[in-house]
């Protein structure tokens, strides 16, 4: 988890301004549970909703409408766990930015940095807060989102084990139904169809709004893993969470690596 | 209890006209409906052939007899017939010569004389508010009936929804404290549920029949059903499957998905979320099930049905806090429209604040230490 971090050396292709360095915030588990994510639910939501109420209607003799989607559904469901479960071991194998902490708000200066992202996104203030990974809301939304990722999968698994009778699937999830009824399972699943749509609409805004305001690259992270911040803002953030001495050492590094040449 | 234990089944059976092919045929069904493989046909025979009439009671409480009438009208010859035959049945409150207090010295009788001998099966819910007042049979509650004559039987059956959990009865907002029968007298362990609105009296009969072939219950689930009849889902053995696959739907009563026997599923069908063998057990001598007749399955035989898996006639039950009439989609579209346009509001502000911001507030800020 607390591999060195440092810049990685610029792209020939690609220019930095003088006083960025690029940096490999975003692992590949990170990105490919993010990936699978996002084509899942786009799936699930699809094949979903015609499961709900049936949307398309059928012709013909050889129709097999329901009997496809619910197979892609149950086939993509089987991603979306992968994904989520690859998601969950990287919360502690991975870099400072995919660490769980980042995801909780409870430690002072993460406290703090809620209240000032807050304030940017009410426009209470002119500057947004620049974080190399997550900013604290933005953590905090994630923490719903795999939330309800995590509902999603127990009440899906719930139902599909009244479909499948299957004993192995009964032992993980047969506590769920007996909890809370399978129409209610049912209707938290379909419920929270329209909490990732809700996400959904957010994350693409605020992924865009941050883009341009900080000119850091980040829509480009999360296809390349790597982001373009300021030499001394990275200094600050290794400072704040791996204390002055570490700090120090990692910023000596990062300078070295990303020693450009005069223009 | 009385001389006809010495008389033969198949006397018994012939003097009211039914052949021994008939019955022949009564145990093949049983054998069928238990899921046992045909060769126990002849096992079931012969067991049933030997048996000495053991005692039953049944024990109506809130209830509608419809349990009663189900497994008396339930065909010809009906299964009722021979189960009549095959036990003594000592006290049944709808079907019994005998009234008030000689009634009620038959049921003392077999509780003092064939204690833990006996069957006991139970019909509707029995009340605990109130000290149990809500249904008393001969100046005794309902509670006490039941504790005293179910915990004394070799076996206790629960027929209907009512006697499973409380069914209607028990359902929101439950005035009298109703409960079914395992939660009334907990702790028995010799307890068979045989939830349905009401229960399917092939089913009752096969229990009947297991337990005087085997002398023991059947395999039971988490709900003490036999898995032999809730095993499986009705929708997985319904004969509009094909249609619900194809994605042919009934829309509205009556239209040309009605009239064809289209998939059910959009006018609220719970067969998906519903365990019971009634596709293949049938009614009325396997001549129909409501499915087949055109209407949904609202899931009968399921635990707490009336509050569960209503609104029959839609998919999902309402959103607790919203209003009746709110569907689970209308919520969820308004909000992802609200969200969107929160969203739209976002970008008009951004846009207003990047142009109207003083020079020196370039850049950004560094979030902020401890």
């Amino acid at each position: 988890m607390n591999r060195a971090i440092h810049a990685a050396p610029d792209l020939p292709w690609k220019a930095t301004t003088p006083d960025q360095v690029r940096v490999y915030v975003w692992e590949w588990p990170i990105r490919f549970s993010h990936w699978v994510l996002v084509i899942t639910i786009i799936s699930l939501s699809i094949t979903g909703y015609y499961m709900h109420s049936p949307y398309v209607t059928a012709r013909g003799h050889e129709a097999y409408v329901m009997g496809w989607m619910r197979f892609v559904h149950i086939l993509s469901a089987f991603a979306f766990l992968l994904g989520m479960m690859v998601r969950l071991v990287w919360f502690f194998l991975g870099n400072k930015w995919a660490h769980w902490n980042q995801y909780i708000p409870i430690t002072k200066s993460r406290l703090k940095g809620f209240v000032a992202v807050g304030k940017y996104y009410g426009f209470m203030a002119w500057k947004p807060v620049a974080y190399i990974g997550h900013n604290p809301v933005a953590g905090f939304a994630y923490l719903v989102v795999y939330a309800m990722v995590i509902a999603e999968i127990l009440t899906g698994f719930a139902m599909f084990s009244f479909v499948v009778g299957s004993p192995t699937l009964k032992f993980f999830i047969g506590w769920l139904p007996r909890l809370i009824n399978i129409q209610y399972l049912r209707e938290i699943h379909f419920l929270i169809m329209f909490g990732f749509w809700m996400f959904f609409i957010h994350h693409i805004y605020t992924a865009i709004l941050v883009s341009i305001e900080e000119q850091s690259g980040l829509m480009d992270s999360i296809f390349s893993g790597f982001k373009y911040v300021p030499e001394d803002h990275l200094a600050h953030d290794l400072a704040e969470t791996d204390g002055p001495e570490e700090a120090a050492r990692e910023a000596a590094a990062v300078s070295a690596s990303s020693h450009k040449p005069a223009a | 209890m009385n001389d006809s234990n010495e008389i033969e089944l198949r006397d018994v059976l012939a003097a009211r006209g039914i052949s021994r092919r008939q019955f022949v045929k009564f145990c093949s069904l049983m054998t069928a409906t238990l899921a046992l493989p045909p060769r126990y046909v002849h096992a079931v025979v012969k067991a049933l052939d030997k048996t000495t009439k053991p005692v039953l009671v049944w024990l109506e409480f809130q209830d509608c007899a419809g349990n009663s009438e189900s497994m008396l009208r339930s065909g010809h010859p009906s299964v009722g017939d021979f189960v009549l035959d095959l036990l003594s049945w000592e006290y049944h409150e709808l079907i019994m010569a005998g009234s008030g207090h000689h009634a009620e010295a038959a049921l003392d009788r077999v509780v003092n004389e064939c204690k833990g001998n006996y069957i006991c099966v139970v019909e509707g819910a029995i009340p605990t508010a109130d000290d149990g007042v809500y249904c008393t049979i001969g100046g005794k509650t309902a509670l006490d009936i039941a504790t005293r004559v179910c915990s004394n039987a070799a076996i206790n059956i629960a027929v209907g929804a009512c006697a499973l959990d409380g069914g209607l009865v028990r359902s929101n907002p439950n005035p009298t404290g109703a409960l079914g029968l395992s939660e009334a007298v907990p702790g028995l362990t010799n307890l068979v549920n045989l939830g349905g609105c009401p229960h399917n009296p092939v089913n009752t009969a096969a229990v009947l029949v297991h337990y005087l072939t085997f002398h023991e219950l059947p395999e039971l689930d988490q709900y003490r059903r036999p898995l032999f009849a809730y095993g499986n889902l009705i929708h997985d053995q319904c004969e509009r499957r094909a249609h619900y696959d194809a994605g042919r739907y009934v829309e509205e009563w009556g239209d040309e998905g009605a009239r064809k026997g289209w998939c059910l599923y959009k006018m609220g069908c719970k067969g998906p979320e519903a365990n019971y063998n009634c596709p293949s057990v049938q009614w009325n001598g396997a001549t129909s099930w409501p499915v087949k007749a055109g209407h949904g399955c609202i899931a009968c035989a399921s635990p707490r049905f009336w509050d569960t898996k209503s609104p029959f006639y839609d998919r999902l039950p309402k959103v607790p806090g919203f209003g009746v009439d709110v569907k689970a989609e209308e919520i969820g579209w308004i909000g992802t429209g609200v969200v969107a346009g929160a969203m739209v509001a976002q970008v008009v502000g951004n846009i207003v604040r990047d142009n109207i911001k003083p020079k020196d507030t370039d850049g950004h800020n560094h979030p902020p230490a401890n």
